[in-house]
């Protein structure tokens, strides 16, 4: 009996043992980087005795990328050459677009992180446990070759610079040159008023002038709104009310007569991707979206557009004719880092030179080193990008107010598919919202 | 005896302790942060700050919360009448004794083992898409207009029916097997008595699967308000009013959207505490309309 008790009570603890282990050691992605255990994050291995500047360091990189994709191929061959050239070694945990569904809750708890990897806005705004890289960027001259505009949104944002730009994006209209040719355009439109009338060439040139699909109805809107008001004002007004009167319906009306005059291409506004697709066949000229679209748009159709990009146009009486939209993917370091200047250094070795050009090549993304030269597809996108004073951001103002933000979504894809006859009838209906 | 006892308390122990950690914790968590004051689902409690049912009237005061429950009581009831019609109808077909029965029984339970990833894409773009989809071309061919069926009016009716779409087989197996429960008995004797097939099922098969529906009901609610990645393949980059879903509204709270990076756990978890209910009520709607109709055989 005394046996039978024994067993009982060592199959228990086996089960609950067996348990725990399938409980522990969720870090739900892929690892990469060697057979490193993957908490590992700086632990100081053993000195190899090669005498590398960071001979035994082991940093952990939590990557937004999925194993396989281009950028991740990018970044474990810079792993590769930054462990060869200084001793230190990365293990980079793929955890894929929705890294920053878990990234707050493992910075919060300090898990053993040194390097995170996500969109900018979010490494400013939302992540806890970010260090500030102010000094580190200064010695390495790190303004000398980085976009001014996106590194003043993070210190207007944070304070001071808690990130460093590794994918930037910028938004405007990206056109086929071709197209453009084609229609006998030879200067990029600069006014509505300009661009009114590239559109009627490329229309009587047989080529649709536009592209739109429904996912960025919001996007291409707010641009219209963000010229004729700033986004404070469009802020502003989708917090409270109050768009009748304004020039919001100037804006409206704007896009109500591109329908009128048939500018948009058939079916639009599409399904994403049906829409920009048609650039790719040639049955369309034009899109209001950011510098991806270029490469998803060759990748789908199996084509290589002669793209070009041109800021999105000035609209007569508006109060910001200027700023484009400006976005990045960054890389951070975070605060409890054991290793923080070699993380940074990695950082660094992967966001300038070769493998910054390697990445914009490969992944046809715009380098984050203005030294660099942007592939074929995104050419225009660094000087943009180095002209701009302060960028436009993602559809914020329209977003701002979370109650209202998928019907005002919902309200500018009607926009675009001319379920409203004016552009107050437009304002109308948004200020019945409140 | 007594050793017994303490035998099967050690075997339950782990499962009991997994009990608790993975499921009473949460969901004590998550009732408890309904009514605080949290930005971050993660933050200690420490940060918490009293709300009362601040979360629960901001949620039913919010235009999108309302939309996304007007959504869903669409999907559960029309998706619903349909989803366990059609599966009933065509598991009392293929439980018919037709010829090829292996084959549609596979065949109608095919879309539940493909990726509903993969059956959204092929549903947006080779059914709907509006230049080439197959609903277009049958269109044209009768010398119709293209129809924009993911415009804002016809996309949510192009979401629930793909959704119809890939449901049916599951509730078809759970009516096979209720089916094949039935003694063939039964209806021997109602075809020597002259029952035809319409009788023998209003009178038989019906009543005998009471039961069975009863779980169907229960699972189909438990789907319809944990209704996710259609709406997220529906509307990409971000959510419409026409596809949003309460968990969508929940997920967006808790954790933003694109370029929104204000969160709200408070109100997402008055959110989940609202949807545990509902599905409660259903069940218990359900227990009540079916109480003392249990048929022995």
């Amino acid at each position: 009996m005394k046996m039978k008790k024994t067993l009982s009570l060592l199959l228990a603890s086996a089960l609950s043992l067996s348990l725990l282990a399938g409980c522990g050691g969720g870090n739900g992605g892929q690892s990469t980087g060697g057979s490193q255990p993957s908490g590992g994050s700086t632990s100081q291995g053993a000195p190899s005795g090669s005498g590398k500047q960071y001979d035994g360091v082991t940093l952990t990189m939590w990557s937004m990328w999925s194993s396989g994709e281009p950028q991740a191929n990018v970044i474990e061959e810079a792993a590769a050459a930054f462990e060869a050239q200084t001793g230190a070694k990365v293990n980079i945990e793929f955890k894929g677009r929705d890294v920053n569904k878990v990234l707050t809750a493992s910075l919060e708890s300090k898990e053993k992180i040194d390097i995170i990897e996500d969109d900018y806005q979010r490494i400013a705004n939302t992540y806890p446990n970010i260090l500030d890289l102010t000094d580190m960027a200064k010695a390495v001259n790190y303004d000398s070759w980085s976009y001014a505009c996106l590194n003043n949104q993070v210190i207007e944002w944070v304070g001071h610079l808690n990130s460093i730009v590794e994918q930037p994006q910028v938004g405007g209209v990206f056109y086929d040159k071709d197209a453009f040719s084609k229609a006998g355009i030879t200067a990029e439109p600069k006014t509505w008023a300009e661009f009114l009338t590239v559109c009627q060439q490329l229309k009587d040139a047989g080529i649709a002038p536009i592209a739109q699909d429904s996912a960025y109805c919001n996007f291409a809107f707010y641009h219209q709104l963000v010229r004729y008001l700033g986004e404070d004002k469009v802020t502003e007004l989708d917090m409270n009310g109050g768009w009748s009167g304004t020039k919001a319906e100037q804006a409206a009306q704007d896009i109500i007569d591109l329908i009128g005059k048939g500018y948009f291409v058939d079916g639009a506004p599409d399904e994403f991707p049906a829409s920009e697709n048609k650039i790719g066949f040639g049955q369309a000229a034009m899109i209001v979206c950011a510098n991806y679209v270029t490469a998803e748009v060759n990748m789908q159709t199996g084509t290589e557009v002669n793209w070009g990009l041109f800021t999105y146009p000035a609209v007569d009486g508006g109060v910001d004719n200027a700023s484009a939209y400006g976005g990045a993917n960054s890389l951070a370091v975070t605060s409890y880092s054991e290793n923080a200047q070699a993380a940074f250094d990695f950082i660094i070795f992967l966001t300038t030179g070769e493998f910054d050009q390697k990445m914009a090549d490969t992944a046809a993304q715009i380098p984050a080193d203005s030294r660099n030269k942007a592939p074929a597809a995104l050419n225009g996108t660094v000087e943009t990008l180095l002209a701009a004073d302060k960028p436009m951001s993602w559809c914020a103002g329209i977003n701002a107010n979370a109650d209202l933000k998928d019907t005002i979504k919902s309200m500018c894809v009607e926009l675009f598919e001319g379920k409203y006859a004016t552009g107050a009838d437009f304002c109308k209906a948004l200020d019945a919202l409140y | 005896m007594r050793k017994n006892k303490a035998m099967i308390f050690w075997f339950c122990m782990p499962a009991l302790l997994s009990l608790v950690l993975m499921f009473v914790y949460p969901v004590c968590r998550t009732v408890l942060m309904s009514f605080f004051r949290v930005e971050s689902v993660t933050a200690t409690m420490a940060d918490w700050s009293f709300y009362g049912l601040g979360n629960y009237t901001k949620i039913f005061g919010s235009t999108s919360f309302m939309t996304s429950m007007k959504n869903m009581l669409l999907i559960w009831i029309v998706g619903g009448v349909f989803t366990l019609a059609l599966a009933m109808l065509m598991a009392v077909t293929v439980t018919s004794g037709i010829r090829g029965k292996k084959f549609f029984r596979a065949a109608i339970y095919m879309p539940n083992i493909i990726s509903a990833v993969a059956l959204a894409t092929m549903w947006i773009q080779y059914i709907f898409n509006y230049d080439y989809g197959m609903l277009n071309t049958i269109v044209q061919f009768f010398g119709g207009d293209k129809i924009k069926w993911l415009g804002t009016d016809l996309k949510f009716w192009a979401m629930t029916g793909s959704f119809i779409f890939g449901s049916v087989g599951y509730y078809m197996l759970i009516y096979i097997s209720g089916i094949e429960g039935i003694p063939q008995d039964l209806y021997e004797a109602a075809t020597i008595d002259g029952a035809g097939k319409v009788h023998q099922f209003t009178h038989i098969t019906l009543p005998l699967l009471k039961g069975v529906m009863k779980t169907s009901v229960t699972f189909w609610s438990i789907n319809t308000t944990t209704f996710f990645l259609w709406t997220k393949m529906f509307s990409p980059i971000d959510t419409e009013s026409s596809t949003i879903v309460p968990v969508i509204y929940l997920y967006d709270m808790v954790f933003g959207g694109k370029g929104i990076t204000t969160r709200d756990a408070g109100a997402g978890a008055a959110v989940g505490v609202v949807l545990t209910l509902i599905i409660i009520a259903v069940y218990l709607i359900t227990e009540q309309l079916f109480k003392g109709n249990d048929l022995e055989y």
